[in-house]
């Protein structure tokens, strides 16, 4: 007999409905179709398939229409079925946003899941992404979401998302710039600590960031700064490529 | 200004013309107002003793500054005239005004001290006294143990900082000398005795 | 009688006169007069042996005296479970401390070592006492019943008790993996009567 466990035990029924388990575990009641995130998914009950985004679109050209973005497409699923679905981030905190015919734009790598009802689209802001319509989606972040209004300047790594407001545009610290000036510095790779460059926002809304500066991978990162490298001409991409095998192999 | 928790891993600190912050590198998440960040030189000298590399920047001018590290935990102190011991890579912030200086905090002796610092354990702290606010990290969270005349042994690794009239010792713990290597993971032993609060973390995390 | 009461991310095991097995090295503070000694991970030899095969130990400590102990490792969350007379199976590297009356039999990992290739040993608890379970985030009991299977990521499965029988099922994508149809999607599907606990983070 075990017994004095101080968790209390659940099953289908009484899991939490398209609620929080605890800080670190969602569980969404399936009834049809979820976009999820790889991973995400860490236990379930009833009848539930998750299948890749281009088997599935094969026979629901919806998917194509919802999920706006070929650079994350390999990272998602659809969790199809009937069942109750309990997502979790390796221990980082998960809070479900409602959206009312609105729009938030999320880092990518934070986006856990979302109803199929909204749409997701590539930000012009390279790592994030932006749901539009009306539903709900799943995001993590390390430690507790904190929410802030404009004007605010946040580092862009502990930049969760924001909404309503107008995309940011990056402020330079004046002590950064004025000894960067100072030292005729025009061009550098990386960052020194994050004091000194911050993505600057105004106008009305509400900015979302988590309580860590610390970044995860992001898969395609790589890609979506490819994809600018178009505009080079044929000899600056080759000095480009120059600088980059320099790096590499520091 | 005390500094005020936002969550277990966050504070905010009001920054005025008269009130500075001091704060780790990195440290800053987010900011209203016109603040600007000056990266600290090192107190000459103070890093060669220690070994420790606590890079330090202050916020200056007026608005409000979100600071975090990490992801670990923040542990607010507030100091009314009193000390505080901390390890300097333990510190997230702390106002400006506080007095900073590097002790050694075991009173074992040269030869304890040197054996500590061989062993990586870190026994150089920094002694912040004054009135002001201080955020220390931790891995987990900190809980604090009081102490009113008793003894307690605290894992090297898990000490986070201690105020109050406290004496620490390194100990080597006796039953365990002739296994260490293949040992319980507890040979050394911070023995704290006195009156005042010594603040463990729930892990052996360092950083 | 020693007694283990959970704090969050810390166990205090109380002792009086007596003592607890404890994941080695996880004293973080103690007051009192208490003992730190190297124990084995218990099962005797047989166990030991099973270790070696597994590439895994468990190793325990024994803290023996009169005073509290304060217990945590890695920052984990700490949860106490009350055995009576029965038997519990949690995975090795989750144990924090048991109380004198429980006994410890280190197995194979079996299938979940085989679908995580991480061989990760398994122990048995049985008998009655207290056992702290740690776990990465709270942990979470999910009921097994008789028509109602539960499906779970390898990587989050800590422990379980009762009579349940699992199995392998795959092709689910649990993992970032590059590609859309790349291997190891790997789930672990129990069937049967009792509670599976899992935690929030995935290994």
């Amino acid at each position: 007999m075990i017994s004095g466990i101080d968790a209390t035990v659940y099953d289908a029924q009484s899991l939490p409905s398209n609620d929080n388990v605890n800080a670190y575990a969602f569980s969404i009641d399936l009834d049809g179709e979820w976009f999820t995130s790889k991973g995400a998914m860490i236990a379930y009950y009833g009848a539930i398939e998750l299948s890749g985004l281009s088997a599935y679109a094969s026979h629901a050209a919806w998917v194509a229409a919802r999920f706006s973005s070929p650079l994350y497409a390999q990272e998602w699923v659809v969790a199809s079925g009937r069942g109750k679905l309990v997502i979790g981030d390796r221990g980082n905190d998960i809070n479900s946003y409602d959206l009312d015919n609105g729009n938030l734009t999320i880092k990518q790598t934070n986006l856990l899941a979302f109803e199929t009802a909204l749409e997701l689209k590539q930000s012009i802001i390279p790592g994030f992404v932006t749901l539009i319509g009306t539903g709900k989606f799943l995001a993590s972040s390390n430690g507790p979401v904190i929410f802030v209004e404009p004007p605010f300047r946040a580092d862009p790594d502990a930049l969760l998302g924001w909404a309503d407001c107008p995309s940011p545009s990056i402020h330079y610290d004046y002590h950064w710039m004025s000894q960067s000036l100072s030292a005729g510095v025009h061009a550098m790779f990386g960052r020194e600590s994050g004091e000194e460059r911050q993505y600057d926002f105004t106008g009305a809304g509400t900015v979302l960031l988590q309580s860590s500066e610390v970044t995860r991978h992001d898969p395609a990162l790589a890609r979506i700064v490819e994809q600018h490298t178009h505009l080079l001409t044929a000899a600056a991409a080759g000095v480009l490529g120059h600088k980059l095998i320099a790096r590499s192999q520091e | 200004m005390a500094f005020e928790s936002v969550n277990s891993k966050v504070v905010r600190a009001q920054i005025s013309q008269q009130g500075a912050v001091l704060a780790r590198r990195g440290a800053m998440l987010g900011y209203d107002g016109n603040v600007s960040f000056r990266p600290l030189a090192h107190a000459p000298g103070a890093g060669m003793i220690t070994g420790e590399s606590n890079k330090m920047m202050a916020s200056e001018g007026s608005g409000s500054v979100l600071y975090g590290y990490r992801g670990l935990y923040v542990t607010v102190i507030v100091l009314t005239g009193d000390s505080l011991s901390v390890e300097a890579d333990r510190i997230l912030a702390h106002d400006a005004s506080l007095q900073t200086s590097v002790e050694m905090i075991a009173q074992g002796g040269v030869r304890s001290a040197v054996r500590g610092a061989m062993t990586g354990q870190g026994l150089f702290t920094t002694r912040i006294s004054g009135h002001g606010s201080v955020a220390v990290l931790s891995h987990g969270g900190t809980f604090p143990l009081q102490l009113s005349g008793q003894t307690v042994g605290v894992d090297p690794q898990a000490y986070v900082g201690h105020s109050g009239a406290l004496q620490v010792d390194l100990k080597s713990s006796v039953g365990m000398r002739h296994l260490v290597g293949r040992g319980s993971g507890e040979a050394f032993q911070l023995h704290v005795s006195g009156h005042g609060t010594v603040y463990v973390q729930a892990s052996e995390e360092k950083f | 009688m020693a007694v283990l009461i959970a704090d969050k991310r810390v166990l205090h095991a109380d002792l009086d006169g007596d003592s607890v097995r404890a994941a080695n090295g996880s004293m973080v503070a103690y007051t009192g007069k208490v003992e730190f000694k190297y124990a084995s991970g218990g099962g005797g030899f047989r166990a030991a042996m099973k270790r070696g095969v597994a590439g895994e130990s468990i190793s325990l400590m024994t803290c023996t005296g009169a005073g509290r102990v304060y217990l945590a490792q890695d920052a984990m969350d700490v949860t106490v479970v009350q055995l009576s007379n029965d038997r519990m199976t949690v995975e090795s590297e989750h144990i924090l401390a048991i109380t004198d009356g429980l006994q410890l039999d280190v197995q194979f990992s079996g299938l979940r070592g085989m679908t995580t290739g991480k061989g990760v040993a398994t122990t048995t608890v049985t008998g009655t006492g207290q056992c702290a379970i740690m776990s990465d985030g709270p942990l979470i009991a999910l009921a097994v019943t008789p028509g109602q299977p539960l499906v779970v990521d390898p990587d989050v499965y800590v422990a379980g008790t009762g009579q349940t029988q699992m199995s392998i099922i795959s092709g689910v994508s649990w993992r970032s993996v590059i590609g859309e149809d790349t291997g190891e999607h790997f789930s672990l599907r129990f069937e049967g009567q009792g509670t599976i606990y899992i935690q929030p983070a995935e290994r």
